[in-house]
């Protein structure tokens, strides 16, 4: 669990906000529908500016799904707990939507909330087991948990395509219109990516959302004003992984091919490190990750060994300088303290 | 093949492989005793260790023992430094230390890989021939592993049990405010515990590079391995640890025997689980929560 100092000028459970001078993890809320909506307006439409180049769009339409997947993680992370097998709730989304709409042949929009749902149950039963044991243990048993998943879908046989995976998945569709152009696929994800942020904000503007800070800022405290930990924490872990499984299903239904290989724990650490350099504790930190972290090792093939040891050195000292993330920067120029 | 060979076999490998088991898990807990940190760069000490030794014995030309000893001084060096100067703010800081030890992990891996290539390398077996115990013939090379492990663990109960430094560092896993209190420098002892933490994990990567091959991947699977075994023997239980990673390394090399590696690891993970709904303190551990 983390450290946080005991004094708390908060008001969690009411989750009325007073500006304080010390930053608690979650200094950063959400500001107002007005500011919020515009903003992500213009930010997705930006990329329908480069429409002419499809790498430019690819990479938009990646950063839009890893918006959504470390969204996820955000949520989970406000609990005070972090997650080490994202990627195989991704994995699980992926797969689920896929064999559906390969075996069974359901439209899109049917795989992709089967997918979604098998992520939320097997979350669900994973959160029964393991919520009950302290943060460290949570971190362990998640990592080899995310292990377990890849070799279950490594050792599927038919049903999951083994190493190969599976390919040749027919494009996305709904309602008739076919989405099988990178500009076409983009409005999708930006519009998948845009809702899933607007619920993130209405959620942490709910008592609800109040009280998941409040467990993660100090669960004791919560404990204590009646919020359950197990239960906010089960609440962010489920949710938090159906946003990973849909992610996954679009994210399949995009490249039109899975493979075990694509949910691995380096894309479960990959999360993690778009969430730290971005930021914890807020609703922009997410986005600002993914859509520096994406980008990155696309543009940089080349160097790869320099670029992870920039990576773990831009990890360390965001951790020491910024423990909130890059958002922290902005927050603290425009003293947005406690809005 | 006879039938209790291979049993005979698998039981003498199983537990060649979980006392390496053991070493790593024994570090992983040392520096998670000290610093509260969950070490995600342990895996990565253990392939700095390998390496270490594959310098050691091809480049320098140095006798095996001697290259063991320069790794687990060698790696206590760079795990004081690397304490110091990277991990001194993150000290009892349980969440974002073990991010940090993510990013010490690409820093240490990225870097075998430029130093070494992706390539892997192998060195000469430190003995040659074959011992039979009975029905079942174990490699000299590996007996030497099983040697080495042994002395090592002695040297470390010894230090940890009747040596100032070992109980000043078992003192502030305890109850650092105490510790200190007790005049103890606690200052000295996080880059200790760190040091030897990860130096026990790169002298298991050390006694294991001439016996498997050598490269910057490797230090993924005794990582995980680690986590299963403070897992399963509760983490801070030394005895736990002790007896989940024989346990371990007997359970894989006899399911290896009969089914494919993938799926006595699944077998494992889901053993796992079980045993966290029934046994959440671990083997032998106290109760969590």
């Amino acid at each position: 669990m983390n450290a946080s100092p005991a004094t708390h000028s908060r008001n969690e459970s009411q989750g009325v906000p007073t500006t304080t001078s010390q930053p608690t993890k979650n200094a950063i809320k959400g500001g107002r529908w007005s500011t919020w909506i515009p903003g992500l307006l213009v930010l997705f439409a930006l990329p329908l500016l480069l429409a002419g180049n499809p790498f430019y769009i690819h990479l938009a339409v990646l950063i839009c799904l890893n918006i959504i997947f470390v969204n996820g993680l955000a949520l989970i992370n406000r609990t005070g707990q972090l997650s080490f097998c994202h990627a195989a709730f991704m994995g699980m989304g992926a797969f689920v939507a896929v064999i559906c709409t390969t075996r069974f042949h359901t439209p899109f929009f049917i795989s992709v909330i089967a997918g979604v749902i098998a992520s939320m149950l097997i979350a669900f039963l994973l959160g029964a087991v393991i919520l009950r044991l302290q943060g460290v243990y949570f971190v362990l048993v998640t990592f080899c948990f995310g292990e377990l998943t890849r070799l279950v879908l490594l050792e599927g046989g038919d049903l999951t395509g083994g190493a190969n995976g599976i390919a040749n998945i027919p494009p996305a569709s709904l309602f008739g219109f076919t989405f099988d152009s990178k500009l076409s696929f983009y409005c999708l994800a930006a519009v998948c990516a845009f809702l899933s942020v607007v619920l993130l904000i209405a959620l942490f503007k709910t008592p609800k959302g109040n009280s998941l800070d409040a467990v993660g800022d100090n669960p004791d405290l919560a404990e204590a004003s009646g919020i359950s930990i197990q239960g906010s924490q089960m609440f962010a872990f489920v949710l938090g992984s159906a946003f990973a499984g849909f992610a996954g299903a679009l994210l399949a239904h995009y490249l039109g091919f899975v493979s075990p290989e694509s949910f691995n724990q380096h894309i479960s650490v990959a999360a993690i490190i778009m969430l730290v350099i971005g930021g914890r504790g807020s609703v922009l930190g997410p986005i600002l990750g993914a859509l520096i972290m994406t980008p990155l090792p696309e543009l940089f093939r080349s160097a790869i060994e320099t670029q992870n040891i920039m990576y773990g050195i831009t990890l360390i000292l965001v951790l020491k300088f910024l423990p909130m993330g890059l958002v922290g920067i902005g927050a603290k120029r425009f003293g947005k303290g406690g809005k | 093949m006879d039938f209790t060979f291979l049993i005979g076999q698998a039981l003498t490998n199983g537990l060649i492989i979980g006392l390496l088991y053991l070493l790593m898990a024994i570090g992983f807990t040392l520096v998670f005793g000290v610093m509260r940190v969950v070490n995600f760069a342990h895996g990565e000490f253990y392939m700095l260790g390998a390496f270490s030794a594959y310098v050691c014995v091809t480049k320098l030309a140095l006798p095996f023992l001697a290259a063991v000893l320069a790794t687990f001084v060698l790696t206590l060096i760079l795990g004081w430094l690397i304490e110091v100067v990277v991990m001194k703010g993150f000290r009892g800081d349980e969440l974002n230390g073990m991010i940090a030890t993510i990013g010490l992990a690409m820093i240490l891996q990225n870097g075998a890989l430029m130093v070494f290539g992706p390539d892997p390398q192998s060195m000469p077996a430190v003995a040659e021939g074959v011992l039979a115990l009975g029905p079942v013939m174990v490699p000299m090379s590996r007996l030497y592993v099983v040697a080495f492990s042994i002395v090592v663990l002695i040297v470390l109960y010894v230090f940890l049990m009747h040596s100032k430094g070992g109980r000043a560092l078992r003192a502030v896993v305890q109850d650092i405010e105490i510790a200190n209190a007790q005049g103890i420098r606690s200052q000295l002892m996080y880059p200790l515990g760190f040091g030897i933490g990860v130096a026990l994990a790169a002298v298991a990567g050390a006694l294991m590079a001439p016996v498997f091959s050598v490269s910057p991947s490797i230090g993924s699977t005794p990582l995980l391995k680690a986590f299963i075994v403070v897992i399963l023997g509760g983490l801070g239980s030394i005895p736990g640890a002790a007896l989940a990673a024989l346990l371990l390394g007997v359970f894989e090399s006899v399911a290896n025997t009969f089914m494919s590696s993938s799926f006595s690891d699944m077998l494992l993970f889901g053993f796992v689980i079980l045993m966290l709904i029934f046994r959440p303190a671990g083997l032998l551990g106290k109760a969590g929560r």
